[in-house]
């Protein structure tokens, strides 16, 4: 069982390159992007002079702050490329076996439809988060080596300014947190994008998408309410999950900042998982990304389109 | 048990149609068997039901499996080649024989290399970079070094060419053959394989129509070539089919006596494909 998972999830990897292209892609953009920030910013040389000096003598408080904020929009940049790439990866994983009519060979093999499938979500809610948390990481580094090379030519101190002040390691925890904690909280989406990807027989993308956009302008037109529409918005949306401890406004208050030790500058310190794990909501979701996993399962072991 | 395959009552709706229709029959071990039938006659889908990949009505027993409950274990000894289960086209040829190996117990990675270093097939193409006959060498390769019970070909060598047809049964019979494994096989191509049949199985509208060793066709079966007064004498004994041949009349007879046939004109043993024919169009008059 454990075997044929590994086996199953690499063979992901192989069919949709996908998995590791687009972090990889990300990654060298931002870099590239970096770069471009150095060659702006030489046209300025007085003022970024001025902007190390005055990076060198702000508080540790806000020199913490805004590397983090630098990596949370590096990181941005990732989480939405995985959130892209696991829906259309799971709208078509079940639909291009079909399409090519490799099903019938894979169903030769002495596997179940349920490993099949399980491996597929496992694909999206695992491996693409841990594959996109690499990049990221990895990204994070270059980044930060070529941003103090940058410094110490233009006569910085990097040790002070970056590496002295950036809490590397408890950030990448905190990523690696949330890039898991997505799939799991758009998990029922996931679970419909899965289901039509098994189901439809032409473009699961307008199949999935278009009963999301029509069903809640019915629930409007006919009931006058919109809880539909909330539902799957509250997926789509990051603040929604239920998994930060604090308002994360709190911190750009300058009094309350100001307050703060330096070492509850964290992002880990904002996350809270037994929060997310003790809600209804994720559980509900999850309940509900098994039922569509499961009618998945039950369509490619019981029709016969071949 | 030496049946490998037992169905009893075996039907397969779709609605009012009977794909397949209340059959039954034995696959016995060590057999290489033919099923014989035009397209729409249920052939692909008492495969489907065979290899657990559709449910059906009666009692269908594989290697004393429940094909479509026990389809896992049941793949773990079956393997099939369909031409609409086509190797998928992006994997490269290392990726599949690492694949199979991490999820058939039974496959023999040495096997499966030894077989395909006779072929051109380098281990570092895409499947879509082959040629459709490489690909159904790569394909027989895998299973070939698959040490299963029963094989099941669906149109194995459709849309290839003379030469890989002859060395894809050739190939068959040398490296996957040994008396203790199973074949069946369906093709519209009959004469290719009509020589390596130890059974033959015609089906026709969902029914069985013949079910036989090809043993047992020179015995049970005559083909007379004859025209004039002759014609009308053997009319007489029944033939099951008749046919004009160039001003000469060809009838298909079913257990007569060949000696009563033999002072009527030429006799000879019927071809599995006239031999079908005479039962198709026999059982339709």
């Amino acid at each position: 069982m454990m075997m044929n998972q590994l086996a199953l999830m690499r063979r992901e990897v192989w069919e949709h390159r996908s998995i590791w292209v687009t972090p990889s892609a990300v990654a060298m953009v931002v870099t590239l992007l970096t770069l471009a920030m150095f060659v702006a910013a030489s046209k300025f040389g007085d003022i970024t002079d001025m902007a190390i000096i005055g990076a060198s003598s702000v508080g540790d408080h806000e020199r913490r702050m805004a590397l983090l904020a630098t990596l949370l929009g590096y990181t941005s940049v990732f989480l939405i490329a995985m959130w892209i790439l696991t829906i259309f990866y799971c709208l078509d994983t079940l639909y291009s076996e079909r399409k090519d009519k490799s099903i019938l060979f894979w169903r030769s093999l002495p596997i179940t439809d349920a490993e099949t499938v399980i491996s597929k979500l496992l694909t999206a809610m695992l491996l693409i988060p841990l594959v996109t948390f690499a990049a990221v990481a990895a990204s994070h580094l270059v980044n930060l080596v070529l941003i103090s090379l940058w410094i110490n030519s233009e006569g910085g101190s990097p040790g002070t300014l970056i590496w002295g002040s950036v809490p590397l390691f408890d950030t990448w925890l905190a990523l690696l947190v949330v890039l898991l904690a997505v799939p799991l909280w758009i998990s029922p989406l996931l679970g419909w994008f899965l289901f039509v990807s098994a189901w439809t027989k032409r473009n699961p993308f307008l199949t999935a998408f278009l009963p999301l956009a029509v069903l809640p302008i019915l629930e409007y037109v006919i009931l006058r309410s919109h809880l539909l529409w909330d539902a799957i918005t509250a997926r789509l949306s990051m603040q929604s999950m239920p998994l930060f401890s604090i308002n994360p406004d709190l911190i750009f208050d300058d009094k309350s900042f100001r307050n703060l030790r330096l070492e509850d500058l964290s992002l880990l310190k904002l996350l809270d998982i037994s929060k997310l794990l003790s809600s209804l909501e994720l559980w509900i979701g999850l309940i509900v990304c098994g039922l569509f996993a499961t009618a998945a399962i039950y369509i490619r072991r019981y029709r016969d389109d071949s | 048990m030496t049946s490998l395959v037992t169905a009893n009552g075996v039907s397969k709706r779709f609605g009012d149609f009977r794909a397949v229709d209340n059959v039954s029959f034995k696959i016995e071990k060590g057999r290489i068997m033919g099923l014989i039938g035009p397209n729409g006659a249920g052939k692909t889908t008492l495969l489907k039901a065979l290899l657990g990949l559709t449910d059906c009505e009666g009692q269908l027993s594989v290697l004393g499996l429940d094909p479509f409950r026990q389809r896992k274990r049941l793949m773990q000894n079956i393997c099939f080649i369909a031409d609409v289960a086509v190797l998928p086209r992006w994997i490269r040829v290392s990726q599949l024989l690492d694949f199979i190996t991490a999820t058939h117990p039974n496959f023999s990675r040495e096997r499966a290399e030894e077989l395909l270093g006779r072929t051109k097939i380098k281990r570092s193409s895409k499947v879509r970079e082959l040629s459709k006959g490489m690909v159904t060498q790569l394909h027989l390769s895998i299973i070939t070094a698959i040490d299963a019970k029963l094989l099941v070909l669906d149109e194995p060598t459709l849309g290839l060419d003379i030469i890989f047809r002859k060395e894809f049964y050739a190939n068959l019979l040398n490296d996957y053959f040994d008396g203790e494994r199973t074949i069946l096989i369906t093709t519209h191509q009959v004469e290719e394989i009509e020589n390596l049949l130890t059974d033959v199985m015609f089906i026709n509208d969902g029914k069985i129509l013949l079910d036989a060793t090809m043993d047992s066709i020179p015995e049970t079966y005559a083909e007379l070539q004859t025209s004039g007064a002759h014609a009308d004498t053997a009319r007489q004994l029944g033939p099951v089919y008749e046919r004009d041949v160039f001003g000469k009349k060809i009838m298909t007879f079913e257990n007569v006596d060949r000696a009563k046939l033999e002072s009527l004109g030429e006799l000879h043993t019927p071809s599995v494909a006239d031999l079908f024919v005479a039962k198709v169009k026999g059982a339709a008059a």
